[in-house]
Protein backbone atom coordinates (compact mmCIF):
# COMPACT_ATOMS: atom_id res chain seq x y z
CA UNK A 1 0.00 0.00 0.00
CA UNK A 2 1.05 3.00 -0.70
CA UNK A 3 0.91 6.42 1.04
CA UNK A 4 0.94 9.49 -0.32
CA UNK A 5 2.28 12.45 1.59
CA UNK A 6 1.59 15.45 -0.26
CA UNK A 7 1.21 17.83 1.92
CA UNK A 8 -0.27 19.12 5.81
CA UNK A 9 -3.89 17.97 5.66
CA UNK A 10 -6.37 21.40 4.71
CA UNK A 11 -7.89 23.45 7.22
CA UNK A 12 -6.38 21.50 10.09
CA UNK A 13 -3.96 22.61 12.33
CA UNK A 14 -3.30 21.24 15.53
CA UNK A 15 -1.64 23.03 18.13
CA UNK A 16 2.08 20.92 19.87
CA UNK A 17 0.70 18.79 22.45
CA UNK A 18 0.94 19.54 26.22
CA UNK A 19 2.45 17.10 28.86
CA UNK A 20 -0.26 14.18 30.71
CA UNK A 21 0.50 14.42 34.53
CA UNK A 22 -1.02 11.95 36.47
CA UNK A 23 -0.27 11.79 40.02
CA UNK A 24 -1.92 9.06 42.30
CA UNK A 25 -4.96 8.37 40.89
CA UNK A 26 -7.15 5.41 42.35
CA UNK A 27 -10.01 4.40 41.67
CA UNK A 28 -12.46 1.28 42.42
CA UNK A 29 -15.29 0.31 40.16
CA UNK A 30 -17.95 -2.29 40.37
CA UNK A 31 -20.21 -3.10 43.67
CA UNK A 32 -20.20 -6.46 44.43
CA UNK A 33 -17.59 -6.72 45.44
CA UNK A 34 -15.82 -3.42 44.74
CA UNK A 35 -12.67 -3.97 42.27
CA UNK A 36 -9.29 -1.71 42.97
CA UNK A 37 -8.56 -0.86 39.69
CA UNK A 38 -6.22 1.92 39.63
CA UNK A 39 -3.60 1.98 42.70
CA UNK A 40 -2.60 4.81 42.79
CA UNK A 41 -0.96 5.52 39.84
CA UNK A 42 1.62 8.48 38.79
CA UNK A 43 2.77 8.86 35.16
CA UNK A 44 4.49 11.82 33.21
CA UNK A 45 4.19 11.59 29.28
CA UNK A 46 5.95 14.59 27.17
CA UNK A 47 4.38 16.69 25.49
CA UNK A 48 4.20 16.13 21.49
CA UNK A 49 6.08 12.83 22.09
CA UNK A 50 4.37 9.33 22.15
CA UNK A 51 4.59 7.05 24.96
CA UNK A 52 3.82 3.83 25.50
CA UNK A 53 1.91 1.67 28.33
CA UNK A 54 2.38 -1.77 28.38
CA UNK A 55 1.32 -4.30 30.63
CA UNK A 56 -0.72 -7.62 31.54
CA UNK A 57 -4.83 -7.80 30.02
CA UNK A 58 -7.37 -6.37 32.35
CA UNK A 59 -4.89 -4.63 34.91
CA UNK A 60 -6.86 -1.21 34.16
CA UNK A 61 -4.96 0.39 31.45
CA UNK A 62 -8.39 0.91 29.80
CA UNK A 63 -9.57 2.45 32.65
CA UNK A 64 -6.80 4.59 33.44
CA UNK A 65 -7.59 6.04 29.75
CA UNK A 66 -10.60 6.75 29.97
CA UNK A 67 -10.18 8.46 33.30
CA UNK A 68 -7.45 10.79 31.62
CA UNK A 69 -9.98 11.55 28.98
CA UNK A 70 -12.21 12.67 31.27
CA UNK A 71 -15.11 10.20 31.10
CA UNK A 72 -14.50 8.61 34.74
CA UNK A 73 -13.95 9.95 37.33
CA UNK A 74 -10.96 9.38 40.38
CA UNK A 75 -11.36 8.49 43.61
CA UNK A 76 -8.10 9.95 44.35
CA UNK A 77 -5.59 11.87 42.92
CA UNK A 78 -5.28 14.11 39.76
CA UNK A 79 -4.33 14.08 36.11
CA UNK A 80 -3.23 17.28 34.34
CA UNK A 81 -3.40 17.47 30.86
CA UNK A 82 -4.11 20.64 27.88
CA UNK A 83 -8.15 19.84 28.25
CA UNK A 84 -7.73 18.46 24.44
CA UNK A 85 -8.17 15.16 25.09
CA UNK A 86 -9.34 12.47 22.11
CA UNK A 87 -9.58 9.07 22.91
CA UNK A 88 -9.37 5.82 21.00
CA UNK A 89 -11.48 2.85 21.91
CA UNK A 90 -10.01 -0.42 21.64
CA UNK A 91 -12.18 -1.55 18.18
CA UNK A 92 -12.03 1.29 15.45
CA UNK A 93 -15.97 1.99 16.49
CA UNK A 94 -17.13 3.47 13.53
CA UNK A 95 -20.45 4.25 13.29
CA UNK A 96 -22.24 1.88 11.51
CA UNK A 97 -24.57 3.59 9.87
CA UNK A 98 -22.09 6.12 8.40
CA UNK A 99 -20.05 6.13 5.50
CA UNK A 100 -16.40 6.15 5.90
CA UNK A 101 -16.21 9.93 4.83
CA UNK A 102 -19.17 10.90 7.32
CA UNK A 103 -17.57 9.01 10.14
CA UNK A 104 -14.60 10.85 9.41
CA UNK A 105 -16.08 14.07 9.02
CA UNK A 106 -18.10 13.59 12.32
CA UNK A 107 -14.50 13.83 14.52
CA UNK A 108 -13.99 17.21 12.52
CA UNK A 109 -17.05 18.53 13.35
CA UNK A 110 -16.79 17.56 17.04
CA UNK A 111 -13.61 19.47 16.86
CA UNK A 112 -15.56 22.43 16.24
CA UNK A 113 -14.89 22.77 12.24
CA UNK A 114 -18.20 23.65 10.77
CA UNK A 115 -20.26 21.10 7.67
CA UNK A 116 -18.33 22.34 4.99
CA UNK A 117 -14.71 22.27 5.97
CA UNK A 118 -15.18 19.60 8.00
CA UNK A 119 -16.46 17.42 4.44
CA UNK A 120 -12.91 18.92 2.79
CA UNK A 121 -10.87 18.08 5.30
CA UNK A 122 -12.14 14.56 5.54
CA UNK A 123 -11.94 13.63 1.31
CA UNK A 124 -8.35 15.37 2.15
CA UNK A 125 -7.31 12.91 4.87
CA UNK A 126 -9.13 10.07 3.27
CA UNK A 127 -6.97 10.50 0.17
CA UNK A 128 -3.87 10.94 2.41
CA UNK A 129 -4.35 7.59 3.46
CA UNK A 130 -5.49 6.14 0.38
CA UNK A 131 -8.61 5.31 1.36
CA UNK A 132 -10.80 7.76 -1.27
CA UNK A 133 -11.92 4.88 -3.42
CA UNK A 134 -13.92 3.75 0.10
CA UNK A 135 -15.45 7.16 1.12
CA UNK A 136 -18.78 6.19 0.44
CA UNK A 137 -18.67 2.39 2.10
CA UNK A 138 -20.01 1.65 5.17
CA UNK A 139 -17.46 0.32 7.78
CA UNK A 140 -18.64 -3.45 7.31
CA UNK A 141 -17.58 -3.59 3.94
CA UNK A 142 -13.72 -2.43 4.71
CA UNK A 143 -11.27 -4.56 5.76
CA UNK A 144 -9.79 -3.91 9.58
CA UNK A 145 -6.75 -2.30 8.52
CA UNK A 146 -8.91 0.65 6.96
CA UNK A 147 -11.51 0.99 9.73
CA UNK A 148 -8.42 1.64 11.52
CA UNK A 149 -7.06 3.90 9.31
CA UNK A 150 -10.42 5.95 8.79
CA UNK A 151 -10.62 5.85 12.92
CA UNK A 152 -6.75 7.39 13.15
CA UNK A 153 -8.24 10.05 10.69
CA UNK A 154 -11.08 10.68 12.77
CA UNK A 155 -8.93 11.38 15.87
CA UNK A 156 -6.43 13.05 13.82
CA UNK A 157 -9.40 15.47 12.72
CA UNK A 158 -10.69 16.27 16.07
CA UNK A 159 -8.50 18.80 16.38
CA UNK A 160 -6.94 17.20 20.15
CA UNK A 161 -3.20 17.82 21.02
CA UNK A 162 -3.40 14.65 23.11
CA UNK A 163 -4.20 11.39 21.92
CA UNK A 164 -4.92 8.18 24.06
CA UNK A 165 -4.98 5.21 21.84
CA UNK A 166 -6.14 1.95 23.86
CA UNK A 167 -4.59 -1.01 21.72
CA UNK A 168 -5.21 0.42 18.33
CA UNK A 169 -3.97 -2.30 16.38
CA UNK A 170 -4.77 -5.22 18.45
CA UNK A 171 -6.90 -6.69 15.67
CA UNK A 172 -4.51 -6.55 13.10
CA UNK A 173 -2.56 -8.78 11.72
CA UNK A 174 1.09 -8.55 11.83
CA UNK A 175 1.69 -7.00 8.06
CA UNK A 176 -1.31 -4.64 8.53
CA UNK A 177 -0.45 -3.69 12.32
CA UNK A 178 3.28 -3.00 10.92
CA UNK A 179 1.86 -0.52 8.15
CA UNK A 180 -0.13 1.51 10.98
CA UNK A 181 2.86 1.78 12.31
CA UNK A 182 3.95 3.82 9.89
CA UNK A 183 0.57 6.03 9.09
CA UNK A 184 1.00 6.23 12.91
CA UNK A 185 4.48 7.44 12.90
CA UNK A 186 3.05 9.92 9.51
CA UNK A 187 0.29 11.52 11.87
CA UNK A 188 2.42 12.17 14.72
CA UNK A 189 5.55 13.45 12.84
CA UNK A 190 2.82 16.30 11.51
CA UNK A 191 0.46 17.11 14.48
CA UNK A 192 3.00 16.19 17.15
CA UNK A 193 -0.01 16.11 19.35
CA UNK A 194 0.83 14.48 22.88
CA UNK A 195 0.13 10.22 22.05
CA UNK A 196 -0.42 7.81 25.04
CA UNK A 197 -0.25 4.67 23.78
CA UNK A 198 -1.78 1.72 25.72
CA UNK A 199 -0.30 -2.05 24.00
CA UNK A 200 0.30 -5.71 25.42
CA UNK A 201 2.81 -5.75 22.25
CA UNK A 202 6.53 -4.94 24.09
CA UNK A 203 7.53 -4.83 19.74
CA UNK A 204 4.71 -2.06 18.94
CA UNK A 205 5.61 -0.09 22.42
CA UNK A 206 9.41 -0.04 21.46
CA UNK A 207 8.71 0.65 17.33
CA UNK A 208 6.77 3.77 18.27
CA UNK A 209 7.17 5.72 21.51
CA UNK A 210 10.45 7.19 23.29
CA UNK A 211 9.33 6.50 26.35
CA UNK A 212 7.61 2.62 27.73
CA UNK A 213 5.81 3.06 31.08
CA UNK A 214 5.14 -0.33 32.13
CA UNK A 215 2.23 -1.13 34.50
CA UNK A 216 2.02 -3.62 37.27
CA UNK A 217 -1.18 -6.15 37.70
CA UNK A 218 -4.38 -4.58 39.36
CA UNK A 219 -5.09 -2.34 41.51
CA UNK A 220 -2.34 -0.62 38.40
CA UNK A 221 0.51 1.07 39.68
CA UNK A 222 3.09 2.26 37.13
CA UNK A 223 6.15 0.28 38.17
CA UNK A 224 8.51 1.11 35.93
CA UNK A 225 9.60 3.73 33.18
CA UNK A 226 12.44 2.48 29.88
CA UNK A 227 13.63 5.46 27.55
CA UNK A 228 13.73 3.86 24.49
CA UNK A 229 16.85 3.68 22.33
CA UNK A 230 16.48 3.40 18.85
CA UNK A 231 19.48 2.13 18.27
CA UNK A 232 19.10 -0.90 20.26
CA UNK A 233 15.18 -2.06 20.07
CA UNK A 234 16.21 -5.62 21.31
CA UNK A 235 17.90 -4.82 23.95
CA UNK A 236 14.88 -2.07 25.46
CA UNK A 237 12.44 -4.60 24.91
CA UNK A 238 14.39 -6.72 26.96
CA UNK A 239 14.68 -4.27 29.64
CA UNK A 240 10.85 -4.05 29.72
CA UNK A 241 10.16 -7.53 29.26
CA UNK A 242 12.67 -7.76 32.86
CA UNK A 243 10.64 -4.98 33.99
CA UNK A 244 7.29 -6.80 33.07
CA UNK A 245 8.55 -10.25 35.44
CA UNK A 246 9.50 -7.50 37.95
CA UNK A 247 6.53 -6.42 38.26
CA UNK A 248 4.78 -9.86 38.79
CA UNK A 249 2.97 -9.27 35.38
CA UNK A 250 4.55 -11.85 33.42
CA UNK A 251 5.74 -15.27 34.84
CA UNK B 1 -36.09 -13.60 -5.78
CA UNK B 2 -35.31 -16.65 -7.01
CA UNK B 3 -37.29 -18.93 -8.45
CA UNK B 4 -36.60 -21.80 -6.48
CA UNK B 5 -37.23 -19.44 -3.28
CA UNK B 6 -41.39 -18.42 -4.98
CA UNK B 7 -41.69 -21.79 -5.63
CA UNK B 8 -41.16 -23.02 -2.26
CA UNK B 9 -42.87 -19.76 -0.63
CA UNK B 10 -46.56 -20.77 -2.76
CA UNK B 11 -45.75 -24.17 -2.22
CA UNK B 12 -47.56 -24.88 1.06
CA UNK B 13 -50.46 -22.18 0.81
CA UNK B 14 -50.62 -24.16 -2.99
CA UNK B 15 -50.90 -27.73 -1.11
CA UNK B 16 -53.52 -26.29 1.86
CA UNK B 17 -56.05 -25.08 -1.32
CA UNK B 18 -55.50 -28.37 -3.08
CA UNK B 19 -56.49 -29.86 -0.27
CA UNK B 20 -59.47 -27.83 0.73
CA UNK B 21 -60.57 -28.71 -3.07
CA UNK B 22 -60.33 -32.30 -2.59
CA UNK B 23 -61.94 -31.78 1.21
CA UNK B 24 -64.76 -30.20 -0.47
CA UNK B 25 -65.37 -32.24 -3.41
CA UNK B 26 -65.32 -35.60 -1.70
CA UNK B 27 -66.96 -34.55 2.08
CA UNK B 28 -69.54 -31.71 -0.01
CA UNK B 29 -69.75 -29.92 2.98
CA UNK B 30 -72.62 -27.33 3.62
CA UNK B 31 -72.05 -24.29 1.60
CA UNK B 32 -72.77 -22.13 4.48
CA UNK B 33 -70.64 -24.35 6.72
CA UNK B 34 -67.46 -24.93 4.36
CA UNK B 35 -67.16 -23.99 0.88
CA UNK B 36 -64.53 -24.51 -1.62
CA UNK B 37 -62.41 -22.42 -2.34
CA UNK B 38 -64.08 -22.32 -6.06
CA UNK B 39 -67.34 -20.87 -4.06
CA UNK B 40 -65.15 -18.36 -2.37
CA UNK B 41 -63.50 -17.20 -5.44
CA UNK B 42 -66.77 -16.87 -7.30
CA UNK B 43 -68.24 -15.07 -4.37
CA UNK B 44 -65.15 -12.90 -3.82
CA UNK B 45 -65.72 -11.64 -7.60
CA UNK B 46 -68.92 -11.17 -7.40
CA UNK B 47 -68.92 -8.86 -4.26
CA UNK B 48 -65.98 -7.40 -5.42
CA UNK B 49 -67.11 -4.01 -5.05
CA UNK B 50 -68.32 -4.31 -1.24
CA UNK B 51 -64.97 -5.89 -0.82
CA UNK B 52 -62.92 -3.13 -2.06
CA UNK B 53 -65.34 -0.40 -0.04
CA UNK B 54 -64.83 -2.14 3.17
CA UNK B 55 -61.19 -3.08 2.61
CA UNK B 56 -60.18 0.72 1.86
CA UNK B 57 -61.46 0.75 4.88
CA UNK B 58 -59.88 -1.46 7.12
CA UNK B 59 -56.23 -0.51 5.35
CA UNK B 60 -56.73 3.28 5.60
CA UNK B 61 -57.21 2.29 9.87
CA UNK B 62 -54.16 0.34 9.89
CA UNK B 63 -51.84 2.36 8.48
CA UNK B 64 -53.31 5.74 10.08
CA UNK B 65 -52.85 2.72 13.67
CA UNK B 66 -49.33 2.05 12.65
CA UNK B 67 -48.47 5.11 11.93
CA UNK B 68 -49.84 6.38 15.37
CA UNK B 69 -47.82 2.95 16.93
CA UNK B 70 -44.90 4.03 15.62
CA UNK B 71 -44.56 7.73 16.50
CA UNK B 72 -45.95 7.20 20.23
CA UNK B 73 -44.44 3.74 20.75
CA UNK B 74 -40.80 5.57 20.04
CA UNK B 75 -41.48 7.93 21.82
CA UNK B 76 -42.27 6.76 24.92
CA UNK B 77 -38.96 4.05 24.66
CA UNK B 78 -36.90 7.02 24.57
CA UNK B 79 -38.74 8.21 27.29
CA UNK B 80 -37.88 5.24 28.93
CA UNK B 81 -34.52 4.70 27.79
CA UNK B 82 -33.49 7.70 28.79
CA UNK B 83 -34.98 8.73 32.27
CA UNK B 84 -35.29 6.42 35.15
CA UNK B 85 -38.22 8.58 36.28
CA UNK B 86 -39.73 7.89 33.07
CA UNK B 87 -39.01 4.45 33.27
CA UNK B 88 -41.09 4.00 36.89
CA UNK B 89 -43.93 6.18 35.91
CA UNK B 90 -44.62 4.74 32.40
CA UNK B 91 -43.80 1.10 32.28
CA UNK B 92 -45.87 -0.19 34.09
CA UNK B 93 -48.84 1.57 31.98
CA UNK B 94 -47.58 0.08 28.99
CA UNK B 95 -47.26 -3.41 30.29
CA UNK B 96 -50.89 -2.97 32.27
CA UNK B 97 -52.18 -1.72 28.45
CA UNK B 98 -51.34 -5.15 27.10
CA UNK B 99 -52.84 -7.22 29.94
CA UNK B 100 -56.28 -6.07 29.55
CA UNK B 101 -58.00 -7.75 26.99
CA UNK B 102 -58.58 -5.47 23.95
CA UNK B 103 -61.92 -7.13 23.32
CA UNK B 104 -62.93 -6.37 26.63
CA UNK B 105 -61.88 -2.68 26.04
CA UNK B 106 -63.18 -1.77 22.78
CA UNK B 107 -66.81 -1.50 23.99
CA UNK B 108 -65.48 1.47 26.29
CA UNK B 109 -63.34 2.95 24.01
CA UNK B 110 -66.31 3.31 22.20
CA UNK B 111 -69.03 4.55 24.76
CA UNK B 112 -66.01 7.23 25.09
CA UNK B 113 -65.22 8.48 21.91
CA UNK B 114 -66.34 8.45 18.41
CA UNK B 115 -66.37 5.18 16.57
CA UNK B 116 -63.13 6.06 14.27
CA UNK B 117 -60.90 7.42 16.90
CA UNK B 118 -61.88 4.65 18.80
CA UNK B 119 -61.09 1.71 16.40
CA UNK B 120 -57.89 3.69 15.46
CA UNK B 121 -56.89 4.13 19.39
CA UNK B 122 -57.68 -0.18 19.38
CA UNK B 123 -55.64 -0.35 16.48
CA UNK B 124 -52.75 1.59 18.31
CA UNK B 125 -52.91 -0.17 21.04
CA UNK B 126 -52.89 -3.65 19.92
CA UNK B 127 -49.71 -2.57 17.59
CA UNK B 128 -47.48 -0.03 20.10
CA UNK B 129 -46.20 -2.68 22.74
CA UNK B 130 -43.65 -4.09 20.43
CA UNK B 131 -42.27 -0.69 19.13
CA UNK B 132 -41.80 0.34 22.92
CA UNK B 133 -39.88 -2.90 23.73
CA UNK B 134 -38.03 -3.24 20.81
CA UNK B 135 -36.97 0.86 20.92
CA UNK B 136 -35.98 0.20 24.89
CA UNK B 137 -34.22 -2.47 24.34
CA UNK B 138 -32.20 -0.77 20.96
CA UNK B 139 -31.58 2.27 23.34
CA UNK B 140 -30.40 0.52 26.17
CA UNK B 141 -28.24 -1.93 24.53
CA UNK B 142 -26.19 0.76 22.25
CA UNK B 143 -22.26 -0.49 22.07
CA UNK B 144 -20.41 0.99 24.56
CA UNK B 145 -17.38 0.93 22.30
CA UNK B 146 -19.21 3.36 20.09
CA UNK B 147 -20.72 5.50 22.83
CA UNK B 148 -16.79 5.86 24.06
CA UNK B 149 -15.25 6.49 21.03
CA UNK B 150 -18.20 9.59 20.93
CA UNK B 151 -17.71 10.70 23.99
CA UNK B 152 -13.62 9.97 23.61
CA UNK B 153 -13.69 12.63 20.66
CA UNK B 154 -15.59 15.45 22.88
CA UNK B 155 -19.00 14.52 22.88
CA UNK B 156 -21.39 15.27 25.53
CA UNK B 157 -24.25 12.69 26.90
CA UNK B 158 -26.98 14.57 24.91
CA UNK B 159 -24.89 14.24 21.82
CA UNK B 160 -24.17 10.82 22.11
CA UNK B 161 -28.07 10.26 23.02
CA UNK B 162 -28.79 11.96 19.55
CA UNK B 163 -26.17 10.74 16.97
CA UNK B 164 -24.93 7.48 18.63
CA UNK B 165 -27.21 6.10 20.73
CA UNK B 166 -31.04 6.34 18.56
CA UNK B 167 -29.27 5.81 15.23
CA UNK B 168 -27.50 2.22 16.82
CA UNK B 169 -30.99 1.52 18.25
CA UNK B 170 -33.31 1.66 14.78
CA UNK B 171 -31.97 -2.00 13.47
CA UNK B 172 -34.25 -2.80 16.39
CA UNK B 173 -36.66 -1.01 16.46
CA UNK B 174 -37.90 -1.88 12.92
CA UNK B 175 -37.87 -5.31 14.46
CA UNK B 176 -40.83 -3.90 16.47
CA UNK B 177 -42.38 -2.19 13.83
CA UNK B 178 -42.46 -5.55 12.25
CA UNK B 179 -44.38 -7.26 14.63
CA UNK B 180 -46.65 -4.03 15.20
CA UNK B 181 -47.50 -4.34 11.48
CA UNK B 182 -48.95 -7.17 12.12
CA UNK B 183 -50.90 -6.78 14.58
CA UNK B 184 -52.67 -3.42 13.76
CA UNK B 185 -54.85 -5.37 11.62
CA UNK B 186 -55.95 -7.73 14.41
CA UNK B 187 -56.64 -4.14 16.40
CA UNK B 188 -58.55 -2.77 13.34
CA UNK B 189 -60.51 -5.71 12.87
CA UNK B 190 -61.40 -6.46 16.47
CA UNK B 191 -63.01 -2.31 16.62
CA UNK B 192 -64.39 -2.97 13.45
CA UNK B 193 -66.49 -6.06 14.71
CA UNK B 194 -67.97 -3.92 17.63
CA UNK B 195 -68.25 -0.73 16.51
CA UNK B 196 -68.46 -0.24 12.84
CA UNK B 197 -70.24 -0.82 9.99
CA UNK B 198 -67.30 -0.70 7.72
CA UNK B 199 -64.33 -2.72 7.57
CA UNK B 200 -63.37 -6.17 6.43
CA UNK B 201 -64.26 -7.05 10.07
CA UNK B 202 -67.86 -5.39 9.89
CA UNK B 203 -68.13 -6.88 7.01
CA UNK B 204 -67.39 -9.97 8.46
CA UNK B 205 -69.40 -9.76 10.95
CA UNK B 206 -72.38 -9.17 8.87
CA UNK B 207 -71.85 -11.31 6.55
CA UNK B 208 -71.46 -14.53 8.91
CA UNK B 209 -74.58 -13.15 10.43
CA UNK B 210 -76.40 -13.94 6.70
CA UNK B 211 -74.45 -17.24 6.29
CA UNK B 212 -73.27 -15.76 3.60
CA UNK B 213 -69.87 -17.86 4.71
CA UNK B 214 -68.29 -17.86 1.02
CA UNK B 215 -68.26 -13.76 1.48
CA UNK B 216 -67.07 -14.04 4.83
CA UNK B 217 -63.97 -16.14 3.80
CA UNK B 218 -63.29 -13.76 1.05
CA UNK B 219 -62.86 -11.62 3.73
CA UNK B 220 -60.75 -12.88 6.11
CA UNK B 221 -58.37 -14.08 2.83
CA UNK B 222 -58.15 -10.07 1.70
CA UNK B 223 -57.04 -9.30 6.11
CA UNK B 224 -54.57 -11.77 5.32
CA UNK B 225 -53.32 -10.35 1.96
CA UNK B 226 -53.86 -6.73 4.00
CA UNK B 227 -51.16 -7.44 6.91
CA UNK B 228 -48.46 -9.64 4.52
CA UNK B 229 -48.48 -6.17 2.34
CA UNK B 230 -48.17 -4.44 5.25
CA UNK B 231 -45.64 -6.59 7.03
CA UNK B 232 -43.43 -6.55 3.32
CA UNK B 233 -44.34 -2.39 3.34
CA UNK B 234 -42.18 -2.07 6.49
CA UNK B 235 -39.49 -4.32 5.00
CA UNK B 236 -39.29 -2.05 2.59
CA UNK B 237 -39.12 0.72 3.87
CA UNK B 238 -36.59 -0.92 6.50
CA UNK B 239 -33.86 -1.17 3.71
CA UNK B 240 -34.34 2.32 1.97
CA UNK B 241 -33.98 3.91 6.08
CA UNK B 242 -31.26 1.57 7.15
CA UNK B 243 -28.62 0.66 3.95
CA UNK B 244 -26.10 -0.37 5.90
CA UNK B 245 -27.63 -3.08 7.37
CA UNK B 246 -27.53 -4.56 3.71
CA UNK B 247 -24.07 -7.03 4.87
CA UNK B 248 -21.66 -7.18 1.79
CA UNK B 249 -20.39 -10.43 1.05
CA UNK B 250 -17.08 -9.53 -0.10
CA UNK B 251 -14.73 -7.22 2.03
CA UNK B 252 -11.80 -5.02 1.07
CA UNK B 253 -8.65 -5.75 0.29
Amino acid sequence: MNLIWVMPAKGVDVPHGHDIWVTGASLRLGDDPPVDVLGGVDLHAAGGEVTAIVGPSGCGKSTLLDAIAGLVPLEHGTVRTGGDVALMPQRDALMPWLTLHENVAMGARLGGTGTDAADDAAADALERLGLTGFARHYPHALSGGMRQRGALARTLLSRRSTWLLDEPFGALDALTRSDMHGVLRHLHAEARPTILLVTHDIGEAVALAGRVLVAGPRPMRIVDAIPVDASEPQATASAVMDALRRAGAVA
Amino acid sequence: MRPARVALAVALPLLVLVAWQLVSWIASPREWMLPSPAAVGQAAWGARDRLWFHAQWTVLIAVIGLLLAVALGSAIAYLIARSRIARLALYPWVVVSQVIPLVALAPLLVLWFPPFVAIVALAVLMSIFPVVVAGVDGLRGTDPDLVRAARGLGADEGWAWRHVRVPAALPRLFTGIRLAAVFVVSGAVVGELVASDRGLGALTRLSAGQFETPVTFAGVVLLALIGLALFGAVALAERAALPWTRRATRRGS
